[in-house]
């Protein structure tokens, strides 16, 4: 057993390498400061290399082969902002029909084979892209590559797996409606950008669902599913000149149409303090309140892009003040944030938390306070540089998988960006500075033009939200209507 | 979201630590670790990986949600969050300073069997971290102001994860009525009343009782080296005396089920969609039949491919989701069947349709095409498991302290690589019958009057005191 000594100095690490295993170490009082970091290790990111075949096709492959995985993601650089309104989630719905059925595979087929090779195979439509991604043991990826080819060049469409994919979007609509969190996205949504694109949620709503016919997406599919509007990421165990080939092999004889691309140009409003809503939609049976500030924001392409992210950072992450105002000081929500979604037409700024419902109103009041303050306040160097060391930090562990390297990858080239991006990404944040933080949240994140939503049992907190807001509408949540700017039911039942 | 607890809803995200090694075509590369215990009992296992500047640290305490204090459901992971707060040489938060602040993260979770504290963080931190691990270990300190805004953080996690949800109480219930004596049939979150009722006294017996080094695993993985780590550990953690207490243990035995038990839970109005579930009792992750049941639930459920999906999602649309989850812990598990209705669809509708695949499954072998299939299946998820240094760790300590013997860390995928189909119907029959059933229908809570199942299959609540 251990002998203990009172001994208050630490021993040195010299004295330490003394002691050999199997001996007794000589125990002390623990230190009570924390011993200091030794020199820290540079990272190495893999480098990611790229070709453009003669049909358009971009490909990137980068490279790490530690594990026998990996991930292939074909993006296409179109995504649900080009739904109408009207048939919103028609975007989505053609991008995951893609793996429903190919002229010569049932859907059943390619999840069964795919699976065999101990992957598997997604698609769906974000916004700014529509995505099928491929996770498959590095061993069988030329088997999976066919598959994966065929489900984006060959889609079948048939009519019953568009029925029963719709009964599918529907039935996890009714899911997502329960939820007060979904739903004050949902309603975030349509504040910002009203009835322009992204305004609509992703996969549609319960009107817009049962309007979507094959025709129309047949059309998606034919107008944006083409080489030059694509760009295919391998990222994992692979070598950049196998992945050339492979692309090559599968995707090479993928027609480049005749017809230019049609050229997309989309205006969304901004956010002003005119057209400012303070909104509380009312859920009786909701088991807490879900609070959600939101404004429109950057975009992708900004120049402010990274005064914006360690803006963000100051108030999100775990001790980002959102959380240590909300959580850690007042134990208010089990977690408060912010995101900056920066896209490629227009981005939205939110700071959203979760609360029972009698605290609905003093965490609205604490989040627009804090997102406030970033304009009025200064950030001080010591509160900065650990913000700055967790968004890095966080964007390096990203990196770890395959999935995280080829999203990340993937997200550059769709914007436009440089590749090696990757790796500036460190001294992009560092140079950001306390008074650029100061003057990005002034022009950016007004919050006399910021709008909000609460989302609960309204009777718990609309007395005190009446007080802090002049002019709150209620909608109950039995009227919402999500396929229009107002929210409401044009004509409301009884 | 971060000092999170698993509960069943989202334990099918994590079958760590059962499985590994080899197939036809894909090696699955073997963990080297090293492994020694300390004269007081704390176990450190370690394994250099230098292709990143960073390392994972683990400390994995033997002590769970089964043994929360009689009448404090949800102790344990209430004290999880404690253990962010103050010690002799630490502010409270002080964690987040020397992770998060440097780039580096931390997060804890609490399960039926073990805590779990976990950091990866920057490898130049790697000293300063041990000696931060070992200061909570040896010396928590509770600040009664401190405890009571972490304890509403907790009704807040309550709040999030079991009433804001449609099926939070759905999942919750099906833990806390499948067991009947066990204590695993108190869920990890606990209840709002129970935790309200929980004392800085609590606090410090639990430490006391459960945080000693002989009660601990030490896991560290990623870029460092061996004998500097020895040196680092000796010097923090060695130190640490072993209490001469014994360290108490659940010896509660959940008896065999006898008959089939329905139940009728509410919801709230926000569930338009009802739900079923079904649970079996199956013995612990240690039993020679785990393996089998493990590779029965990749057959149910995992992927598009799956039966249940294919089934009850795809041919009959009568669900909209469909899990299958061998839950399986150190004493008694459960196996779960679980189905979200699609629209217009009844409760019976799909609780046949999952019995049906059930007997399917017991009728008739699999074929060695799907069994392979399954295999496949298992050994890219435990690839994908090990491509983080925090991955590597987590399947270590399950390993070591769930299954007993860190080797197994490169064993366990030979046994269900071993696994046949013989198996795979065997344990179907054994565990699957009628008298092992217990059947779950979820409603909302507007169908509690008018629904005339909500009386007919009532039967007597089999949960007792202590878990509430």
């Amino acid at each position: 057993m251990k002998t203990f000594m009172n001994k208050i100095q630490a021993v040195s690490l010299v004295s330490l390498a003394l002691i050999s295993f199997g001996v007794c170490v000589v125990a002390q009082e623990p230190q009570a400061t924390p011993p200091p970091p030794a020199a820290p290790r540079s990272v190495q990111l893999p480098r990611p290399v790229e070709k453009t075949l003669p049909n358009g096709l971009r490909i990137v492959v980068v490279q790490r082969s530690e594990m026998p995985l990996v991930t292939a993601r074909l993006l296409i650089k179109s995504g649900g902002e080009v739904d109408s309104n009207d048939l919103a989630g028609g975007a989505d719905m053609t991008a995951a029909l893609l793996t429903r059925g190919t002229t010569t595979r049932s859907a059943t087929q390619i999840a069964e084979q795919i699976e065999a090779l101990g992957g598997f195979i997604n698609s769906s439509a974000g916004w700014d892209s529509s995505n099928v991604s491929l996770d498959v043991l590095s061993a069988r990826i030329g088997p999976a590559m066919e598959i994966f080819a065929d489900v984006v060049r060959n889609p079948a469409f048939k009519e019953e797996e568009i029925t029963r994919l719709r009964t599918q979007y529907l039935n996890n609509l009714a899911v997502s409606l329960g939820q007060p969190g979904a739903l004050a996205r949902f309603a975030a949504a349509r504040i910002i950008y009203r009835d322009a694109p992204y305004g609509h949620p992703l996969s549609g709503t319960p009107e817009s669902l049962p309007r979507i016919k094959r025709d129309d997406i047949a059309r998606i599919h034919g107008t944006f599913y083409r080489p030059d509007n694509a760009i295919l990421v391998i990222g994992g165990d692979m070598t950049a000149e196998n992945g050339f080939a492979l692309a090559q092999k599968y995707f090479g004889d993928w027609p480049k149409p005749a017809n230019e691309l049609p050229k997309v140009q989309i205006v969304t409003p901004v956010s002003e303090a005119k057209n400012r809503r303070i909104l509380v939609i009312d859920m009786p049976d909701a088991g807490q309140a879900a609070v959600l500030a939101v404004r429109t924001a950057i975009n992708r392409n900004s120049p402010d892009y990274f005064r914006g992210i360690v803006s963000n950072a100051i108030l999100s992450g775990y001790s980002g003040r959102l959380n240590w105002e909300i959580r850690v000081k007042r134990g208010l929500s089990y977690g408060a944030g912010s995101s900056l979604d920066t896209r490629r037409w227009a981005g939205s700024f939110s700071a959203s938390a979760q609360t029972k419902n009698e605290s609905g109103a003093e965490v609205a009041a604490l989040t627009l306070d804090e997102v406030a303050k970033l304009a009025s306040g200064d950030v001080a160097e010591t509160e900065l540089k650990p913000r700055k060391a967790s968004l890095i930090g966080g964007f390096a562990r990203a990196l770890e998988t395959n999935n995280g390297l080829v999203s990340q990858v993937g997200s550059l080239a769709l914007y436009g960006l440089g590749l090696d991006e990757i790796n500036k990404f460190v001294a992009n944040v560092e140079m950001v500075k306390p008074a650029d933080i100061k003057r990005f949240a002034a022009a950016n994140l007004n919050t006399d033009s910021t709008s909000l939503v609460v989302v609960g049992d309204a009777k718990k907190f609309l007395p005190a939200l009446q007080k802090q807001f002049a002019q709150v509408e209620v909608i109950p949540v039995a009227e919402l209507d999500l396929n229009s700017a107002s929210l409401r039911r044009a004509i409301s039942k009884n | 979201m971060r000092r999170s607890f698993l509960m069943i809803a989202c334990a099918s995200l994590v079958i760590a630590g059962t499985v590994f090694s080899a197939t036809s075509q894909t090696k699955m590369p073997q963990l080297i670790f090293r492994d020694r215990t300390l004269p007081n009992g704390l176990r450190v296992l370690s394994a250099v990986d230098k292709s990143s500047p960073s390392v994972a640290i683990n400390v994995w305490y033997h002590v769970g949600s089964k043994d929360d204090p009689d009448q404090r459901s949800g102790f344990a992971h209430l004290f999880e969050h404690i253990m962010f707060k103050s010690t002799k040489n630490m502010k409270a938060e002080m964690m987040d300073r020397l992770t998060e602040d440097v780039g580096g993260n931390n997060n804890a979770f609490t399960e039926d069997d073990v805590t779990v504290y976990y950091e990866t963080i920057p490898s130049n931190y790697l000293e300063t971290l041990l000696w931060a691990e070992a200061e909570r270990l040896a010396s928590l300190t509770i600040d009664e102001g401190n405890f009571v805004s972490e304890r509403a953080v907790v009704q807040e996690e309550y709040r999030q994860s079991i009433l804001a949800p449609p099926y939070g109480k759905f999942f919750y219930a099906l833990q806390q009525k499948s067991f009947n004596a066990h204590p695993y049939k108190r869920p990890t979150i606990g209840s709002i009343e129970d935790l309200q009722a929980a004392t800085v006294e609590n606090v410090k017996k639990f430490h006391s009782t459960y945080y000693r080094p002989d009660n601990a695993t030490l896991i560290v993985v990623g870029d460092f080296d061996s004998q500097q780590l020895d040196k680092w550990v000796d010097k923090y953690f060695a130190s640490i005396p072993k209490p001469n207490l014994p360290l108490p243990r659940v010896s509660v035995k959940e008896d065999a089920r006898t008959g089939e038990k329905r139940f009728t839970e509410y919801g709230s109005n926000n569930v338009k969609l009802p739900a079923v579930g079904i649970t079996y009792l199956v013995p612990s992750q240690k039993s020679e039949d785990s393996a089998a049941l493990t590779m029965a639930d990749v057959i149910l459920s995992q992927g598009r491919s799956s039966r249940l999906y294919q089934s009850l999602v795809y041919q009959q649309v009568v669900a909209q989701s469909v899990n299958s989850n061998a839950d399986l812990k150190e004493d008694a598990g459960l196996f779960y069947l679980t189905a979200i209705l699609a629209q217009g669809k009844k409760p019976a509708e799909a609780e046949s349709a999952l019995l049906a695949e059930v007997q399917k499954l017991q009728d008739t072998p699999v074929s060695a095409a799907e069994l392979e299939k399954a295999k496949n299946q298992v050994i890219a998820s435990q690839l994908r498991q090990r491509e983080t240094n925090l991955g590597k760790s987590q399947a270590l300590g399950s390993a070591a302290v769930l299954l007993g013997d860190p080797k197994r860390v490169n064993t366990e995928l030979d046994k269900l690589q071993a696994v046949t189909a013989a198996d795979v119907q065997r344990v179907a029959k054994k565990y699957f019958t009628p008298e092992n059933r217990y059947v779950f229908t979820y409603l909302p809570e507007s169908a509690r009057s008018t629904s005339a199942t909500s009386q007919q299959d009532r039967t007597n609540d089999p949960v007792k005191g202590g878990s509430r």
